[in-house]
């Protein structure tokens, strides 16, 4: 099994929701969070007031998935996040030792 | 409303059958392991709710097994265990606590709840002796602690409100928690034995029957379906319970019934407690009591409370309602309990009043304008005037509208967004100084409250389709109420854009330009940008405690920042080509030459009545060569220059005011494609010349006049006056001087902030001319003592060059820290 983060512009959430869910991937876990890769350090000016903008509102997604749909998933998710400008996010994959289902004791890739 | 109750028993046969059939559990057990030889003298008591017979088919079991001694409580601890093994083996929840006798009757500082759940002591088993010599020694205890109990027992209750955000109105309940439930009804039995004198909670109590058989017939369904603890009040709960116990009613209906019982509970309590904690005689009391100084002719302030002293007087008609509701408002300090109920006495009396003749929005404005107005209008809810001066809240009363997010009910949201807006304008600690700017930025704060206050209420009068029904009832209201057309089309933009932002946040990228222009043709002005925002931000506030995340915070103010740029950018670039937006019969040759050129933002910043008048003035201005109108408005005057176009104008009206000591606020100056400027500034006047001196207003409508003619120089004028003396300030602001390129196609944007002094736009409008360049647009803003002004500038005709940019940056920023001496004169 294999674990994804993947961090994404938050306008783009819908989308990779609905592209995730028309490949049959319902399951996520959905954070607000905030980060910069090459966006960062820049300052922003409003009424005379400087105000450092290095963390940017992100979103994160996290899923874990069968090892045989890696390449599937992570090609639609990517391409559904996409836009082209700095600040499209990135995708990390992680192997995972196991998974259990709390309600029924269901383990590995049953669980997912 | 009482036909929805179930009827006065259906709870209470059950808590009593289940409460005899654990009776001869635990007699059973004790029986069997707490009768042989050799044991102490013991009792055992039920206590809680078990005590008062009143065990809920889920609900713990709670008993006290009390001793003479420490070595009684060690001598029985072994059978005690077994007794205890076999409860739990016949599926009971056993809560036990064992003590000494002596230990019962003692003040628990750290354990209040033991020392309250005597009050409910009732004989089990044991040794009855025993038994009543501890509820003999608990009555004197509670004699001579009982004050303070009930303060230890208020100061509880009031944290557990707190924990529910002092709000009945949640979405989806717990029956015993929150507030208006099982446990404050709880909270004033135990007072009614605590602090016996006090009838009063006990004539309280005794109207409280028809919630009891509620709460209590809720709490027993909810425990049979879940077959659990549970005392949460879910929509799926509410459904099954409008269906299995109100015969089939709407489950929004049925929520509403539980709301109205949950606030008589609640009232009751808060009664309650008040007069509970008038019992301390802390710093806290004498200092809640320096507030009586507040008191007037009409209302007396004591222990932070307000009273009433002539009812009749106080709800004579509309206005001197609001004239109360707006003390409340000002000071911040809420009715007291008898005037509450009064005035609940009073509602539909003030109902028909308030038909018959509306309040104004002058008392309406006057009350939504102070720091308090939102604990205001949650008295006026709680003491049913809301409704009563504004019918079209009923609709939304207690009102259910099922939804992931949201926490409360409608009404409850929407006072909740309005307090969010006091806590900004109070600078309450821990709100976000980003947006008590942008607060302070803003005209009228009781126009933001208005909007706020009707933005939902289209969930109540059209459902489906809240933000139409939201607007066609502002409207209604405006009407009514005489609102301002200028007010009333902000509070209608306001409402009809409330949810534009939120969904740009979400679903928008906030750095593609394509965003930036949807959001100023939604917000169409800086203006209405800057109430949308802190609409919206209240908004999202509103709907439960942790929806306002530094992230969500973050993305509205991106947001914000967006539209912004883009309406400064467009000052300059969107100008009226055609009169198509103008009603048809506005549409003459006369006006298409006048507004062809002009930025678009006029449209959108004047009323038509506004802009006729401008119109007015073209024609004196075409016969003399200017027109100059001086106007008074609230708390300031307005100047409007009309004129044909030159180099130095700006400046030399800026000189003109300041001459007369004048402190311009606001400005605003273009021109149209004929050439024709039209200058309007906002001015304040600190040395009240043109207060007490009426002629003065005429006088310097002239010198304005003679000044853009030509016919004086307005240098001379400055020198023959003296400059009003600069206000202290505890530091000063260093002025910033920023030039953009980028934005406008011919101009170049130069944006200064800096201290705010008179007679600062004079001298930068004369550095700029001084530096051969021409103010082609000017958007000025003052904010307490910032000066943020937005400067479009050429220079024969094109944008500014680098080194040109280094010099007037030089000159502007020594222009705006130029000290004058004692003649008014730079130094």
């Amino acid at each position: 099994m294999k674990k994804i983060e993947a961090v994404i512009q938050p306008h783009k959430l819908d989308q990779v929701k609905e592209a995730l869910k028309a490949i049959g991937v319902d399951g996520m876990t959905i954070s607000e969070v905030r980060g910069h890769g090459r966006q960062k350090g820049h300052k922003e000016v409003y009424r005379g007031m400087e105000y450092d903008v290095d963390l940017l509102p992100k979103v994160k997604l996290e899923l874990v998935i069968p090892d045989n749909r890696l390449d599937e998933i992570t090609r639609t998710l990517v391409a559904a996040a996409r836009t082209g400008k700095i600040g499209d996010g990135k995708v990390f994959v992680y192997d995972v030792a196991d998974a259990i289902r709390i309600r029924n004791d269901d383990t590995g890739e049953a669980a997912l | 409303m009482l036909s929805h109750s179930p009827g006065p028993d259906a709870g209470e046969d059950v808590l009593a059958g289940r409460t005899a059939r654990v009776d001869d559990c635990v007699k059973g057990a004790a029986s069997a392991f707490l009768s042989g030889p050799g044991l102490p003298p013991f009792t055992i008591a039920a206590v809680g709710g078990y005590g008062r017979s009143e065990l809920f088919p889920h609900s713990d079991v709670d008993v006290l097994v009390a001793v003479q001694s420490e070595e009684d409580l060690a001598a029985i601890k072994e059978p005690l265990a077994g007794f205890i093994r076999k409860l739990w083996d016949q599926g009971l929840r056993l809560s036990q606590s064992t003590r000494t006798i002596a230990e019962c009757c003692r003040l628990q500082d750290q354990n209040v709840e033991l020392n309250i759940s005597l009050l409910d002591l009732r004989f089990l088993y044991g040794d009855l002796n025993l038994f009543n010599d501890l509820q003999e020694r608990a009555a004197q205890f509670y004699k001579r602690s009982g004050e303070k109990l009930a303060q230890a027992l208020a100061e509880l209750t009031r944290a557990r409100h707190a924990k529910y955000n002092e709000t009945i109105y949640h979405l989806e309940p717990n029956i015993k928690e929150t507030p208006g439930g099982l446990r404050d009804l709880q909270f004033l039995r135990w007072l009614t034995q605590l602090i016996p004198a006090h009838e009063a909670i006990r004539e309280s109590l005794a109207g409280l029957g028809a919630a009891r058989s509620l709460l209590f017939a809720l709490r027993v369904f909810l425990h049979e379906k879940s077959g659990r603890d549970n005392n949460l009040l879910s929509f799926e709960m509410q459904d099954d319970a409008a269906r299995d116990l109100a015969g089939g009613l709407d489950p929004g209906e049925w929520m509403r019934f539980y709301f109205y019982c949950a606030r008589d509970v609640w009232q009751a309590a808060a009664r309650a407690l008040e007069y509970t904690e008038s019992l301390d005689s802390s710093l806290l009391r004498h200092f809640r009591d320096r507030r009586s100084r507040l008191s007037t002719t009409e209302y007396t302030v004591s222990r932070n409370r307000i009273f009433l002293r002539n009812i009749a007087e106080s709800t004579y008609s509309p206005s001197s309602v609001l004239r109360l509701f707006t003390f409340v408002a000002r000071h911040g300090i809420r009715l007291s309990w008898d005037a509450q109920r009064r005035l609940r006495v009073e509602a539909a009396g003030l109902a028909g009043k308030f038909a018959a003749s509306p309040a104004t929005w002058t008392s309406w404005n006057d009350l939504l304008s102070q720091p308090h107005a939102g604990l205001a209008l949650r008295e006026m809810q709680e003491a049913g005037i809301l409704t009563a001066s504004i019918p079209e809240w009923r609709s939304i009363d207690s009102l259910v509208v099922r939804d992931f997010y949201h926490r409360y009910t409608v009404d409850e949201h929407t006072l909740i967004a309005v307090e969010v807006i006091d806590r900004l304008a109070t600078r309450e600690n821990g709100t976000s100084k980003r947006l008590q700017e942008l607060l302070r930025e803003v005209e009228d704060i009781a126009i933001l409250r208005f909007a706020l206050l009707l933005h939902d209420i289209g969930k109540g009068t059209k459902p489906g389709d809240h933000v139409t029904g939201s607007l066609e009832t502002a409207l209604a209201i405006a009407a009514r109420i005489g609102m301002p057309r200028s007010h009333e089309e902000i509070a209608l933009l306001l409402i009809e854009h409330h949810l534009d932002l939120s969904s740009v946040m979400n679903g928008r990228d906030l750095a593609d330009p394509a965003t930036a222009r949807y959001l100023a043709s939604r917000a169409r002005t800086l203006e209405y940008l800057r109430y949308l925002t802190l609409l919206t931000y209240a908004d999202i506030s509103a709907v439960n405690p942790t929806a306002m995340t530094p992230w969500r915070f973050e993305q509205l103010w991106r947001a914000y920042g967006a539209g912004q740029q883009q309406l400064t950018r467009e000052l300059e670039s969107d100008r009226i080509h055609d009169v198509q937006a103008l009603p048809p019969e506005d549409r003459t040759p006369e006006v298409a030459k006048f507004l062809e050129g002009f930025p678009t933002r006029y449209l959108r910043t004047h009323t038509r009545e506004e802009i006729a008048r401008h119109q007015s003035l073209v024609r004196r201005a075409e016969e003399y060569g200017a027109a100059v109108e001086v106007t008074q408005q609230k708390g300031s005057f307005l100047a409007t220059v009309l004129a044909n176009d030159r180099p130095g104008l700006f400046a030399s009206i800026c000189g003109a005011l300041a001459s007369f000591g004048l402190n311009i606020v606001k400005a605003e100056a273009f021109a149209n494609a004929s050439g024709l400027a039209l200058d309007q500034f906002r001015f304040t006047d600190p040395l009240h010349t043109l207060e007490l001196n009426p002629t003065e207003t005429d006088h310097l409508r002239k010198i304005v006049e003679r000044v853009v003619l030509g016919a004086e120089d307005v240098k001379v004028l400055l020198k023959r006056r003296r400059q009003p003396p600069r206000q202290g300030h505890a530091a000063r602001l260093a002025p910033i001087v920023r030039f953009n390129n980028e934005v406008s196609g011919v101009a170049t944007l130069v944006e200064f902030v800096g201290e705010d002094r008179p007679g600062l736009l004079y001298d930068l409008a004369a550095a700029f001319s001084e530096a051969g360049c021409d103010i082609e647009l000017v958007l000025i803003d003052t904010e307490a003592q910032k000066a943020i002004d937005v400067f479009y500038v050429t220079r024969a005709g094109a944008k500014l060059a680098g080194a040109l940019e280094e010099q007037l940056k030089w000159s502007l920023t020594q222009a705006a820290s130029s000290v004058n001496d004692a003649r008014g004169f730079p130094a």
